[in-house]
């Protein structure tokens, strides 16, 4: 009885010395309540014929027909496999970039040349994909981009390189160009951690003898590697998601079967025609397969004797 | 504190009192949807015409209007996003087909019929029998149909603008094409004569996403062999226009131009527009295909901006997609019915009944004259005496803020201005592109000349609703493929492609437009019957 009133009584007091960090917390917590709890109850509609006059309770309920109708469509395939295909492009080429950028930021002398490209680098990240998309245009149209043009004026190429017009082409553009947008902000979690490396490290292996290289090699990296396994799962628990305005805006009528996902997918079944339905039924199968992703990675990954994410 | 007690009872009185006072003199907010498009100083939420119709017809009914903005361009999800929030305008209206579709089949709207008898007399003068059938539709399957929306009446039905230049023809001493041949010859004659430097691209040709073989049937349609065409398979292909027997070859042309570097290079680039937009103003194009009145209009005036760069620059219309089956220049034009006007249910029975009188005011000629003219003096300058129809009309950037007004979009019952008779409608069609009167009468006669009726349908055909989106993305994977594989593999890659768009369950609206065709629920012409 005393010890329990005793432990009230602390947590009460760490309540009131503490409200400051509470209230701040007020914040976040309800945007997850609001925008990502209190919606999910709208996937019921994934499972009726979605009236939108009637609502959620009111409309008829139809099993897993909407789930059986959009996977038997002609495109859906593509999409699914489109979907896995460019992230895990983006996973192999985007994810070690901004470790590599991380460690050569870190190893800069200068502080001032430091902060000028660390500056530089997160710029893209501010620029939206519409803003994006036309400079894409205008960098690797067929014969009228820059590139192009210009390789074409110096007798390099004899025809232009169809970077937007051509599916394997088309990919590797998309992949590039977000790696470019997404790099100088990646660096930001791992120059983080790198910074609370002990440095008596870095002297210990400077008096064993130990190179730049080594050094990194043998202190930096171990120092972030919780860091990257972290970052890791999280991403490979992202497999199944990819945004919708960057394949939409890049995209083409000449490379649909290369960059249709099912982000822009959903769009066009769904949304353009007013099939909420479906569209939901689709969002769904989409987290439940995110869901089995991240899962098994931080399986994995704390079978391998890392730390997991929970 | 006895004090604060009176001064509180006192208040909660006069409130009392205040509120019987409204109670006895009720009025009624009527709210109307309204297209914005933006236009500088035009604030339609607070604009003459509403206040004008308020005066007129608000004011003597005790009911007070509220326009609500929707933005003209993405119109048809904002409603739909209003209409299943609940939250919807007590008058709305649309020019989505299957989202009122939606609407009467999930019975979200209110069946108008008794109200269009009681209180819309002057409304269905307007309109007449024949277009309010338009909003028709046997929705209970007992046989008799029931009116469930409002037409509006279309004034002008030209779809088809085809523009080629003038001064181009001038510079070749060539004639104005008047078939596929000689349009090739001008198109080739162009490129090789470098008139725009080497910036010089004949063809201005885009895929546009929303719907690829709206525009493109234009050109394909004159290779149609009508022979081998029979009316029912007409309409099942209503979506379909690339499976026409003959089409095929209108496809290879394109192949050949886009071979040839007479279209440019980037046509299916979504973001095209732009690139298209600056091509045309800066008079690197010799032929592009829009509206009627494109390169007159106020938003993108090609003309007077290719003026500027271009100083002897002239659009004029063309007519070179003849077809030798027919022996016709088809032009497919619009039904006469616009947009589509609705009252939601969750307008009460009141609201609903004044929504009703609010359109038949509308509808009173001296009011419609109002509604889409505005002030003499101010927003034109006089009626012309042989004419009858207002003459020197401002355009929005001309007009105070105050004044500033959109015929169409406010004045919704009538798609374009009317004057009374078709003399007079046509003759308002040229009147906002002062100085460039002969080309744009010239461009609508044109686009009337063996001018089919698109096809529409009485009935939900349920794979239209399922598939549309999916088959139209594929017709512009088709159509991107098509025009730009290598000629050798043209046959490959284009019944490849047909194969493709039917798998996407075009095959199925194929066989839903038949359906409803043989069980005779379809509007349109057939050109064979020209």
């Amino acid at each position: 009885m005393t010890v329990t009133a005793g432990s009230n009584k602390r947590r009460r007091r760490s309540w009131l010395q503490d409200w400051r960090l509470y209230v701040m917390l007020i914040l976040p917590i309800s945007f997850y309540l609001i925008f990502c709890y209190k919606p999910m109850a709208g996937i019921i509609i994934g499972f009726q014929d979605f009236n939108m006059f009637k609502g959620m309770w009111g409309s008829q309920w139809i099993g897993l027909e909407n789930f059986r109708f959009t996977m038997g469509m002609s495109d859906f395939s593509y999409a699914l496999l489109n979907t896995l295909w460019l992230n895990f492009l983006g996973l192999i080429c985007g994810f070690p970039v901004p470790i590599i950028l991380a460690i050569m930021l870190n190893e800069m002398r200068s502080i001032a040349v430091k902060k000028i490209s660390q500056t530089l680098l997160y710029l893209p990240h501010f620029l939206s994909w519409i803003i994006i998309g036309g400079m894409v245009l205008q960098i690797f149209s067929p014969s009228t981009g820059l590139i192009n043009s210009t390789l074409l004026r110096w007798g390099w190429i004899t025809t232009g390189i169809p970077f937007l017009t051509d599916g394997p082409h088309w990919q590797a553009t998309y992949t590039l160009v977000g790696v470019w947008q997404g790099m100088g902000w990646g660096t930001i979690l791992y120059l983080s951690a790198i910074t609370g490396i002990n440095m008596e490290l870095f002297e210990a292996a400077k008096i064993d003898g130990a190179n730049k290289m080594q050094q990194i090699w043998h202190v930096t990296l171990p120092g972030i590697r919780s860091t990257i396994v972290v970052l890791l799962i999280l991403n490979v628990g992202q497999m199944m998601n990819i945004s919708f305005d960057r394949p939409q805006i890049l995209g083409n009528p000449q490379v649909r079967k290369y960059c249709d996902v099912l982000s822009t997918f959903v769009y066009r079944t769904g949304i353009t025609n007013s099939q909420f339905a479906r569209a939901t039924a689709i969002g769904l199968f989409q987290s439940v397969v995110g869901l089995i992703l991240i899962s098994s990675a931080n399986f994995v990954s704390t079978k391998l004797g890392e730390e997991g994410i929970w | 504190m006895k004090k604060s007690l009176a001064i509180l009872l006192a208040l909660i009185l006069a409130l009392g009192m205040l509120g019987t006072v409204s109670a006895e003199d009720e009025w009624l907010t009527l709210r109307v949807e309204c297209f914005d498009r933006e236009i500088t100083g035009l604030d339609v939420t607070d604009c003459w015409q509403l206040h004008y119709a308020q005066e007129n017809f608000g004011d003597p009914n005790h009911i007070k209007l509220e326009f609500v903005s929707f933005a003209r361009w993405t119109e048809g999800d904002l409603l739909t996003n209003a209409l299943a929030g609940g939250t919807a305008p007590d008058l709305c209206m649309t020019y989505g087909g299957p989202l009122v579709q939606q609407c009467i089949d999930k019975e979200g709207i209110w069946q108008l019929d008794d109200l269009l008898d009681e209180y819309g007399a002057n409304l269905k003068a307007f309109l007449g029998e024949e277009l309010l059938g338009y909003g028709k539709v046997d929705h209970d399957g007992d046989g008799v149909k029931e009116q469930w929306y409002i037409p509006a009446r279309r004034i002008s039905v030209a779809n088809v603008g085809n523009f080629i230049r003038a001064d181009w023809l001038e510079a070749l001493d060539m004639e104005k094409p008047t078939d596929i041949d000689s349009f090739t010859d001008y198109l080739r004659a162009a490129k090789a004569a470098q008139l725009a430097g080497e910036n010089t691209m004949p063809f201005a040709f885009g895929i546009y996403a929303p719907d690829p073989m709206f525009n493109v049937r234009r050109f394909t349609d004159a290779f149609v062999d009508f022979n081998e065409v029979t009316e029912e398979d007409w309409f099942a292909l209503a979506r379909n226009p690339e499976m026409l027997p003959g089409a095929k070859e209108g496809f290879r042309w394109l192949n050949t131009l886009y071979h040839e570097g007479l279209l440019p290079e980037t046509f299916a680039l979504t973001d095209n527009d732009k690139a298209n937009d600056t091509a045309l103003i800066m008079g690197y194009n010799g032929f592009f295909s829009q509206q009627p009145d494109q390169p007159w209009r106020t938003d993108k005036n090609y003309q007077k901006e290719l003026e500027k760069n271009v100083p002897e620059g002239h659009w004029v219309t063309v007519n070179p997609f003849y077809n030798e089956s027919l022996g016709k220049y088809l032009h497919d034009i619009y039904a006469a019915n616009g947009l589509s006007i609705i009252i939601p249910l969750t307008a009460n029975e009141e609201t609903a009944i004044a929504a009703m009188k609010y359109l038949d005011w509308m509808a009173i000629p001296e009011n419609m004259f109002m509604m889409q003219n505005g002030l003499e003096g101010i927003n034109y300058e006089g009626i012309s005496e042989t004419l009858g129809i207002p003459y020197g009309v401002k355009s929005a950037d001309a007009v105070p803020n105050e004044n500033k007004m959109h015929a169409g979009d406010i004045c919704f019952i009538s798609n374009g201005l009317f004057y009374g008779d078709d003399a007079k409608n046509s003759a308002a069609l040229a009147l906002p592109f002062a100085g460039y009167e002969e080309d744009v009468v010239a461009s609508y006669v044109d686009s009337l000349t063996d001018a089919w009726t698109q096809i529409s349908f009485t009935v939900t055909v349920q794979a239209d609703t399922d598939y549309n989106a999916t088959v139209k993305s594929k017709q512009g994977e088709f159509l991107a493929a098509v025009v730009s594989c290598d000629p050798d593999k043209f046959d490959e890659v284009f019944d490849a492609g047909i194969q493709d768009i039917l798998n996407s369950g075009a095959d199925k609206m194929i066989e839903g437009f038949r359906e409803a065709y043989l069980a005779g629920e379809y509007r349109g012409v057939f050109p064979g019957n020209l």
